[in-house]
């Protein structure tokens, strides 16, 4: 919310200069962000008055005015429409900076000398109004500078709100906190309204049908307004609040919402259509429309003004069309109300308007400054529209708002915050911000009804120190807690999977989270998705339901940036709809894909990437958490190759799949090279971790090294052949190593060569020679018994 | 000359030339000249059958045992040039080989150092779910059901009546009714917000929220905690700034600025010519949200704080746009390593 920084010092009788009002507030939580100073575009702009006006030749939409600006009178090219002799008007002369960027300077346009230019409010950076130039009002002084002829020497306040302080919304609320730091009192504007023996009553009732909905609701009357644009010192504090002047009563309405909070609607009395106010809720289906032009079908979530058959305006939310001041009315109905914040919020929400109104309401106004608020703006109407206030309100106020009772222990107040304040300051406080208190322990507080966002002794802790300033507030230098603070296994392992997986040269990826439902069909139609009702986007209307799913396009995006050659990891949530409990469904998971060419070297040339690298990765991990050996089972994945798609599991359990991506789905991706992936469940493989290794004693006696080459059918696994080895070895093969795999010209079609290396060894004792070749024969007979392998010469 | 005296002079003159060759092929000439078979050594040899057999074994020794030294020698003086000349053809800038490691994700190196400097200080880390109830994510937090504090929290609403949780706070909600106090955690982990994307905000980031819950906890212990964190993950010497502000869950509560590390407060880009940089929230837990977990507000009280892991993130590593910690393009992944 924007402020006028005089209009503050004016209301607190405060000096302080801007940085000082800014800074404080901002310490006490009422946090000012921006400070714009009104005059920054009104450098050597000066008051002109138009003395003539001529066409230029071969212009049509330009014209060339004769300003005097006292000192001169000079040439000026006008194009705004609206210009006429004897007007007063901003002139910025040479070297005038206005927004936009623009700098005054000699010119010509069409042959015209000009070093000057008739401003818009735009221009000057005070409004967004481009409709024309800024005519002024006409007592000015000619020639003097504009900032002065308007004293205008102000700064423009921009607050962020907490949406607690409902109270801030206006400029005695902020005048309050401001007040209160400087321990002065506010100085309350006031009004004397010569009422009238014409009585509102006789024109008007009110009838509330939803009492909770509407707590109050004041009408008054105000006969014989003249309309025409309010005075400047009233249009200058609305332009700093960002709200563009239309007509004094509109404006009036304006500026007693921002003086007080309490927002209100003027109607045309006339067009009201009756004497009879009645609040209620909308119809089903009632068709409305808003002072905006807009037409609404309404629900009874949205409350309405009618004047008892048709409605006339939205309550807190926005006036009608129909009975909306208009330049020819001349008598007012005045509403001043008190809407529930729920209901408003509805309303607003339902309406899909956001108005200075609404955002009051559904925060909380104070229902007990209606009738001032009223009174202040009859006052004004009575004064700059010459309107004639008829005598009483009518205020129907079935409930009254009665100050809350909440007391503050001093005790209490100083151990929360852990700081020695005197019980005096904290009433001096408490009395600045206007509670009414008594007794000293505890201090009991009546609590001011614009304040609803206090009910209990915290807040009112939290108003001490807020105004007392955190600073106050000593550091503790000592540290406290539970003695002991263990790291949980999960967190240990997932740091452990992540440190091997950048050992081995891998990058870890994060996800957002967020997927798109036609990608999860393109993979695995069948995976259940856990949709979001409402979507920031069409693309991202799901959890992804796997970590592929997000994987894939980070592939496509590194290919379009040409990183080609990728090695990447994730450790990550997939998400799946609740389950019958009602919770939702998170599974933890780890994503590995290798794509492109291995990293290489010069020395070692890079190859294409394969399933193996894959496989590599996650020997790795495997080792470093001691898994059991995988099976690996040929698995049907839709988005892995037929053939080259594996389930893994671990000791019979499940731990995810790993596999070529298919090159059709690789395209829908925009992947046009191989991929290879594993997708594995974190949750298996740490129940299968095992984290504590047994010593084994480093060996004594000599190994018998002994290699084996064969020529086995090509579908025969080289881990099979490896399990037989140990298996006939029995614990005497320490080590089976593949040191040779080949195919190709030497060896027959469908067929193999396979080199393994063994290493005979015993723990306790020294294998004779002819021990090792009695192994070597059994193992060489079983494979030859098990696979039908060929076995080659021996290779010494 | 005696043969004896002429196999001394011979050995003092070899060892004197061996010690000064300045190559190995000059090393090599001089080895034939002395131990080649028309060389001095190989004479003496020969020579053996024409001395009186007296003198024969004693000049014998000698000239074999001037023979082996001299092989040694020479082979040692090889050996020297050898590998002087392998050390100098090594050239050193060439780009090592072997395995490159990986970037772990600036994101949660961030985050990690963020829950180390905390476990430093006793903090336990815990975790719970993304797809929260609206009683964690927001009623237990005193989030009153429709009221204009949910608007300050852009929610994504799932189905079965669930909402991505918009904050790790929840994990506070669950944990406060799991536990007893004492209890000091962190809860770091991923949240989500229904915001357009840009180059500022994004649909989800990381936050690491923490809490203690103790007998006559206050917020100068708050202050003295966060004081501390702050020094220890941006360095000595830093000013703090607490600011009154508002969250349902804490009161009072306070968002806290420090002073900008790139200009030291002097104010430039990166800190919006203010000087500060705002870094994180926090407060005193509310009384409302021990009582729904079940304490007596009385008794115990707790403090409270979050914070942004890829503000922090984009603030210490100057990065401009939140969309690139998403991307993960690996140029932009392997500038972390």
């Amino acid at each position: 919310m924007k402020i006028s920084y005089q209009w503050l010092l004016e209301l607190t009788g405060l000096d302080w200069p801007v940085d000082q009002v800014a800074d404080r507030l901002t310490l006490c939580g009422t946090a000012c962000e921006d400070i714009v100073s009104t005059a920054r575009h009104m450098k050597n702009v000066v008051v002109g008055e138009v003395r003539d006006l001529k066409p230029i030749e071969g212009a049509d939409k330009i014209r060339l005015a004769t300003v005097s600006i006292g000192s001169e009178t000079m040439d000026v090219v006008c194009g705004a429409p609206n210009v006429a002799v004897g007007q007063k008007v901003p002139v910025a002369t040479l070297g005038a900076e206005l927004a936009g960027g623009l700098t005054i300077k000699k010119t010509k346009i069409r042959g015209v000398e000009s070093s000057a230019m008739i401003c818009s409010q735009a221009e000057l950076g005070l409004s967004d109004d481009h409709a024309g130039i800024w005519v002024l009002e006409a007592d000015l002084t000619v020639g003097e500078s504009l900032v002065t002829a308007l004293d205008y020497d102000d700064y423009i306040l921009d607050f962020e709100l907490t949406p607690n302080r409902a109270d801030s919304m206006s400029a005695i609320g902020i005048a309050r906190d401001l007040a209160a730091l400087a321990g002065v009192r506010i100085n309350y504007p006031t009004y004397a309204i010569n009422e009238d023996t014409e009585l509102s009553s006789d024109h008007v009732s009110v009838a509330i049908q939803d009492t909770d909905a509407c707590g109050r609701f004041t009408a008054r009357v105000i006969k014989g307004v003249t309309i025409g644009p309010s005075p400047w010192w009233l249009q200058k504090k609305l332009i700093a609040s960002g709200i563009r002047p239309i007509s004094n009563i509109v404006d009036i309405t304006n500026y007693i919402l921002l003086e007080t909070g309490n927002p209100l609607h003027a109607f045309d009395l006339d067009l009201f259509g009756s004497n009879q106010v009645l609040v209620r809720r909308a119809h089903d289906g009632e068709k409305f429309t808003t002072l905006d032009g807009k037409e609404h079908t309404l629900t009874p979530d949205v409350l309405m003004i009618t004047n008892g058959t048709e409605s006339v305006g939205a309550g807190g939310v926005m006036g009608g069309l129909d009975s909306e001041v208009k330049d020819s009315t001349t008598n007012i109905l005045l509403e001043v109300a008190y809407f529930d914040p729920s209901v408003i919020r509805k309303s607003r929400r339902h309406l899909g308007l956001v108005t200075e109104a609404s955002q009051r309401f559904e925060k909380g106004v104070d229902p007990n400054n209606a009738v001032h608020a009223s009174n202040r703006a009859a006052y004004l109407f009575q004064e700059l529209c010459g309107g004639k206030v008829l005598g009483g309100i009518v205020d129907n106020y079935p409930k009254p708002f009665a100050p809350r009772q909440v007391n503050l222990r001093p005790d209490r107040c100083r151990a929360i915050l852990g700081a020695e304040f005197s019980a005096g300051r904290m009433k001096e406080i408490l009395g600045n911000l206007e509670f009414e208190v008594s007794g000293s322990d505890p201090i009991e507080c009546l609590v001011p009804t614009f304040r609803h966002d206090i009910t209990r002794e915290i807040d009112l802790i939290e108003e001490v120190a807020r105004i007392e300033g955190y600073d106050a507030i000593d550091d503790a230098d000592i540290n406290s807690g539970p003695l002991f603070t263990p790291i949980h296994l999960e967190d240990r392992f997932i740091d452990d999977v992540r440190r091997v997986m950048t050992s081995a040269g891998y990058d870890e990826m994060l996800g957002h989270g967020l997927a798109h439902s036609k990608d999860a069909a393109r993979l695995e139609a069948d995976v259940p998705q856990l949709k979001i009702i409402n979507p920031v986007s069409e693309d991202l209307d799901i959890m992804r339901n796997s970590l592929v799913l997000s994987a894939l396009p980070v592939v496509a995006h590194n290919i379009a940036h040409r990183n080609l050659d990728l090695q990447l990891f994730e450790i990550g949530k997939a998400y799946f709809p609740p389950d019958n409990s009602g919770a939702g469904r998170e599974e933890d998971r780890l994503l590995v894909l290798v794509t492109g060419s291995t990293p290489g070297s010069w020395r070692d040339k890079p190859r294409p990437c394969d399933f193996h690298d894959l496989a590599g990765a996650l020997e790795n991990l495997r080792g470093h958490f001691r898994w059991p050996q995988p099976s690996f089972e040929p698995a049907t994945v839709p988005y892995l190759e037929t053939g080259q798609s594996f389930a893994i599991s671990l000791e019979g359990r499940s731990a995810g799949v790993m596999g070529a991506l298919d090159p059709a789905t690789g395209r829908k991706f925009d992947i046009k090279q191989p991929v290879f992936l594993a997708e594995l469940q974190l949750s298996s493989l740490l129940a299968l971790s095992d984290r504590q290794p047994v010593f084994t004693p480093l060996p004594i006696y000599p190994a018998a090294p002994r290699d084996l080459a064969m020529i086995v059918s090509e579908s025969v696994r080289v881990g099979d052949i490896i399990d037989e080895i140990r298996s006939v070895a029995g614990g005497l093969a320490e080590s089976v190593e593949l040191f040779d795999l080949y195919t190709g010209k030497q060896i027959p079609k469908g067929k193999k060569s396979v080199a393994v290396a063994i290493s005979y060894r015993s723990p306790e004792r020294s294998l004779s020679s002819e021990e090792v070749e009695q192994k070597q024969q059994d193992v060489i007979a079983a494979l030859k018994q098990k696979f039908n392998a060929d076995i080659r010469d021996k290779q010494e | 000359m005696s043969l004896a005296e002429e196999i001394v002079q011979l050995e003092e003159e070899a060892l004197e030339r061996i010690g000064s060759a300045d190559s190995l092929d000059s090393l090599g000439e001089l080895k034939v000249r002395y131990l080649g078979r028309k060389g001095p050594v190989m004479a003496i040899l020969k020579s053996l059958g024409q001395l009186p057999p007296d003198q024969r074994k004693e000049i014998g020794a000698r000239a074999n045992a001037l023979r082996s030294k001299l092989e040694a020698r020479f082979e040692e003086a090889a050996r020297a040039f050898e590998e002087t000349t392998e050390a100098a053809s090594i050239d050193p800038t060439l780009p090592g080989t072997g395995n490159r490691i990986g970037a772990v994700h600036v994101v949660n190196q961030v985050m990690d150092e963020i829950c180390r400097t905390f476990y430093g200080m006793g903090f336990e880390i815990a975790h719970g779910p993304h797809v929260e109830t609206d009683h964690y994510n927001f009623e237990a937090l005193n989030f009153p059901p429709d009221h204009p504090a949910r608007d300050m929290q852009d929610t994504f609403f799932v189905e079965g009546d669930l909402v991505l949780r918009t904050h790790t706070t929840p994990v506070q909600a669950r944990e406060l009714e799991r536990r007893q106090p004492p209890m000091k955690i962190i809860t770091p982990g991923k949240t989500f917000r229904n915001e357009e994307i840009s180059t500022r905000a994004h649909v989800s980031f990381h936050q690491v929220d923490g809490f203690l819950v103790d007998e006559g906890v206050s917020m100068a212990d708050l202050k003295g905690v966060l004081v501390a964190f702050c020094k220890a993950f941006f360095g000595e010497g830093l000013k703090l700034k607490f600011r009154p502000s508002f969250f349902p869950f804490t009161e009072p509560s306070a968002e806290v600025d420090i002073n900008c590390f790139l200009c030291r407060g002097e104010g430039c880009q990166l800190c919006k010519y203010s000087g500060w940089l705002e870094i994180l929230g926090c407060g005193m837990i509310h009384p409302n949200v021990l009582e729904t977990a079940g304490y007596d507000a009385e008794k115990y009280t707790g403090y409270a704080f979050g914070i942004g892991v890829e503000r922090i993130a984009m603030l210490k590593y100057h990065i401009n746009d939140i969309r690139l910690l998403f991307n993960n393009n690996v140029r932009f992944l392997r500038q972390f390593l």
